[in-house]
C-alpha cells in the first residue's frame, strides 16, 4: 500500500503488521500468531519462519488487510528506515487533534 | 442551492445499498482487499496510515446548516470528534471504521451528501470560488455551471475509467480564487455581448510534474460547453498515458503534444461529434439550474452604524473585521472567512462542536449558506454587517475567529505523515512551528498577504508549488527534510515556485522562513508592496541567500 517498503534481508528481525479490516486499526502479529493493537506485543521473526507467518497473515484477509514486514530489533522494537512512519502507525499522530488540539 | 430531485436521491441511495453489500462481503472475507480496493475507492474510502479515511464530496464547497450539521454528527458519532476540510473543498474523516461507513453514507444521503467520485480515475468534485454568488468582482455566479458539470460528469459511463484522476475548476471573477491554472480543466466565465461563454484552460496540475494550464479556447458559448468538455475528455481518454501512472495526467499529454496540436485534436473531435451525439442543453435547463442559485432576499437594512459602533468599542473585533471580511456585491453585507487556522492547530480541522456553531450562525444570520474554501477555511458568504459582531463573538468563543485570512499563518497544509500513507514527512508540526514564529497579529498584518503552502510529499496536496513560499517534505534515508520554493501563486497570475536550494531539516524551517520574511520587509518599497511583488521585482536571489544564511 505504501510506496516505500524496503526489502529486508532474511536474517533481519521483522514484525508482521497489518490493518484490522473492520476498523482500520494498526495491528501486529504476536508470538502465538494472534493479532494485537499493542505494538509492544509484536513478535520478531526471521528467515523462513517470518515468510511462513506472513503467508498465514495473507490467509486471514477477512480479519486483516495488506500485511507486510516491518523492521524491528530482536526484541520487537521499531527500527530502521521506516521508524518515523511505523512509530506514527503504532502510536498515532504526533500532533494533538479534535477537541484536545 | 441545488436540491436533489427524485433521480438524484435514488441514485445516491442505491449506491449506499450497493456499497453496504460490498463492505459486508469484505468483512466476511468473501472479497479480498485487491478486489475490494477499487470498490472502496469509488466510494471515497482510503486506507491510511493507521485507519480508514472517508472523503465526502462537497460540490464546489457548497453547504448549508443541515449539511454541515450532518457532517458534524458524523464526526461526533463515527469519528473522533473532528473532520478535515481539504484543498478540494471536501471533508475527510480520519478514523472512521469500515464497518460503520455504510451507515455514515446513509446518514449523509439524508442531507444530500455522498462520497461518489471522490477517488479513482474519474472526474472529481468540481471546485469553484468560495465567494461565488457574493463577490463584488464576479461577472456572474459560477455555481450553476459547476452544478451542470457535476450532473454531466456524475456516473458518466465513458469517463469512469480515465487514464488518471481529473479535476475541473470554474471561476467567474476577475481575481481567480479557484486556482484554475492548476487544474486539468480550468474554466473562466466570460461574456461576449449577451452570450455567456467560457475561456478553456487545459493541462494544469501540481504533483511531481507541475504545469500551468494552457489556453486551449478563448470562448466556448455556454450551450456548447458540455460538448466541448466531452471532446477534451475523449482526446484524453484515448491518448492519455495509461502505461505510466506518473505520466497519465492530461497535463503530460498537453505538454507532449503541444498546445496547438492538442487543441487541433480537440477541435477535430468536437467537429466529428455527430448530431445525435451532441448534448442537448436547452436554455430552459440552464435556467432551471440557475433558479436554484437565485440570490437570497437580502436584508434591506444595511445596519452599518451598528457595525461601526461595535468596531469602535471592541478592538479585537475591529482587527478581525479588517482581515476576515470580503467585499460583498450587496450593500450592507460582507462575506466572512471562518478561520480554521488557529495558531498551533492543524490547518482545515474543525471539531463537531465548531461545525455546529457555524451551522447555527449560517441559519440564524447568513441566509443558510456556508462554503468550504480551497484554502481550508469555512466561509459565510452572505452576512448583513449588523450581525457581524454577534457572529464574531460566537466564533471567538468556539476558537474559530483567528484574524488571519490570507496572512502568513493562514497556511494550506496537507495531513502529511501524521495521517497519510503516501507522505514522506510530516506537514502539520512544521506548520504549527511556523505559525508560532508569526503568531503576533500585528506582525502578521504588517507583513500583509503571504501564502505559505506545505505538502508532505511530491503529490502536492498542500499545493506547495503555488505557495508564495512553498514547503515540500522529502525523505532522506528515513529522516524528514523540507525543500523550500519561492514565487508560486495560484491566482490569475499563476506561477510554479522555484526551488530555493538544498532541503533543510524540519527544525531549521521556521527560522529560514523568518529570514525570507525579514528580507522582504527590508526590500519592499512600501507596506503596500506584497511579498510576491517584491520577489517579482528583485528576483529570488536575495531570498535564496536568506534561506541559507546562518546567524
Amino acid at each position: 500500500m505504501t510506496s516505500v517498503r524496503p526489502k529486508l534481508k532474511p536474517e533481519t528481525p521483522k514484525a508482521i503488521t497489518a490493518w484490522e479490516t473492520a476498523t482500520g486499526r494498526s495491528v501486529w502479529m504476536t508470538q502465538v500468531g494472534t493479532w494485537s493493537d499493542d505494538v509492544r506485543k509484536a513478535a520478531a521473526f526471521t528467515g523462513e519462519i517470518a515468510e511462513a507467518r506472513l503467508a498465514e497473515a495473507f490467509k486471514q484477509e477477512g480479519q486483516v488487510t495488506d500485511p507486510y514486514f516491518m523492521e524491528v530489533t530482536e526484541t520487537g522494537g521499531i527500527t530502521g528506515r521506516e521508524t518515523i512512519r511505523e512509530t506514527i502507525r503504532a502510536t498515532g499522530p504526533t500532533v494533538a487533534y479534535g477537541a484536545s488540539a | 442551492m441545488y436540491r436533489y430531485d427524485e433521480f438524484d436521491a435514488r441514485l445516491v441511495k442505491d449506491r449506499v445499498d450497493q456499497f453496504r453489500g460490498q463492505v459486508n462481503r469484505r468483512l466476511s472475507g468473501e472479497l479480498l482487499e485487491d478486489e475490494f480496493k477499487p470498490l472502496r475507492l469509488q466510494n471515497g474510502v482510503y486506507l491510511q496510515l493507521h485507519a480508514y479515511m472517508l472523503r465526502v464530496a462537497i460540490p464546489y464547497g457548497q453547504l448549508n446548516g443541515a449539511k454541515l450539521r450532518g457532517l458534524a454528527e458524523v464526526a461526533r458519532d463515527y469519528d473522533r470528534g473532528y473532520g478535515h476540510f481539504t484543498t478540494r473543498q471536501n471533508i475527510q474523516y480520519n478514523w472512521v471504521a469500515l464497518k460503520d461507513i455504510p451507515d455514515v453514507l446513509e446518514k449523509l444521503a439524508g442531507v444530500e451528501l455522498h462520497a461518489i467520485q471522490t477517488s479513482g480515475n474519474c472526474i472529481r468534485n468540481v471546485t469553484s470560488d468560495h465567494f461565488a454568488g457574493a463577490a463584488f468582482d464576479e461577472l456572474m455566479d459560477p455555481r450553476p455551471w459547476c452544478e451542470i458539470i457535476r450532473q454531466w460528469s456524475t456516473f458518466h459511463p465513458e469517463f469512469a475509467f480515465l487514464p488518471r484522476k481529473f479535476k475541473i475548476a470554474v471561476t467567474a471573477a476577475e481575481h481567480d480564487r479557484a486556482a484554475i491554472a492548476v487544474h486539468d480543466i480550468g474554466l473562466r466565465i466570460l461574456k461576449r455581448g449577451d452570450v455567456v461563454g467560457f475561456e478553456v484552460h487545459v493541462g494544469g496540475g501540481q504533483g511531481r510534474t507541475p504545469h500551468l494550464a494552457a489556453l486551449v479556447k478563448d470562448f466556448v458559448p455556454e450551450a456548447e460547453l458540455l460538448d466541448y468538455l466531452e471532446a477534451i475528455m475523449r482526446v484524453y481518454n484515448r491518448y492519455g498515458r495509461r502505461d505510466n501512472k506518473y505520466k497519465a495526467r492530461i497535463k503530460i499529454l498537453v505538454n507532449e503534444l503541444g498546445t496547438e496540436e492538442f487543441t487541433a485534436q480537440v477541435d477535430a473531435e468536437y467537429a466529428a461529434q455527430k448530431g445525435h451525439e451532441k448534448i442537448d442543453l436547452p436554455q430552459a435547463e440552464i435556467d432551471r439550474i440557475n433558479a436554484y442559485f437565485a440570490p437570497p432576499a437580502f436584508d434591506a437594512d444595511t445596519g452599518s452604524e451598528t457595525f461601526e459602533a461595535a468596531k469602535a468599542a471592541d478592538p479585537a473585533f475591529a482587527e478581525w473585521a479588517e482581515v476576515n471580511l470580503h467585499k460583498h456585491k450587496q450593500a450592507g453585507h460582507a462575506s466572512v472567512t471562518v478561520s480554521l487556522k488557529p495558531i498551533g492547530g492543524a490547518a482545515g480541522d474543525a471539531t463537531d462542536a465548531q461545525m455546529l456553531v457555524v451551522a447555527d450562525l449560517a441559519e440564524r444570520y447568513g441566509y443558510d449558506d456556508i462554503r468550504v474554501s480551497h484554502a481550508q477555511n469555512l466561509v459565510l458568504p452572505h452576512v448583513p454587517v449588523k450581525h457581524l459582531y454577534a457572529i464574531w463573538q460566537a466564533l471567538d468563543a468556539a476558537g474559530i475567529a483567528t484574524a488571519n485570512e490570507s496572512l502568513i499563518t493562514d497556511l494550506i497544509v496537507c495531513p502529511g505523515l501524521d495521517y497519510c500513507n503516501l507522505a514522506n514527512a510530516r506537514s502539520i508540526p512544521v506548520g504549527q512551528a511556523l505559525q508560532k514564529v508569526f503568531a503576533d497579529p500585528k506582525y502578521q498584518r504588517e507583513i500583509g498577504r503571504l501564502h505559505i503552502n506545505i505538502s508532505g510529499c511530491i503529490n502536492a496536496c498542500g499545493h506547495h508549488h503555488v505557495g508564495h513560499i512553498g514547503i515540500l517534505g522529502v525523505d532522506r534515508k528515513g529522516e524528514e527534510f523540507y525543500q523550500i520554493s519561492l514565487g508560486g501563486r495560484a491566482d490569475e497570475k499563476a506561477a510554479i515556485g522555484d526551488i530555493a536550494g538544498p532541503a533543510l531539516k524540519g527544525e531549521d524551517v521556521p527560522q529560514a522562513v523568518k529570514r525570507i520574511v525579514d528580507t522582504y520587509m527590508a526590500l519592499r518599497t512600501s507596506p503596500d508592496e506584497l511579498f510576491i511583488d517584491t520577489l517579482a521585482r528583485t528576483g529570488a536571489e536575495p531570498f535564496k541567500e536568506a534561506v541559507y544564511a546562518t546567524a
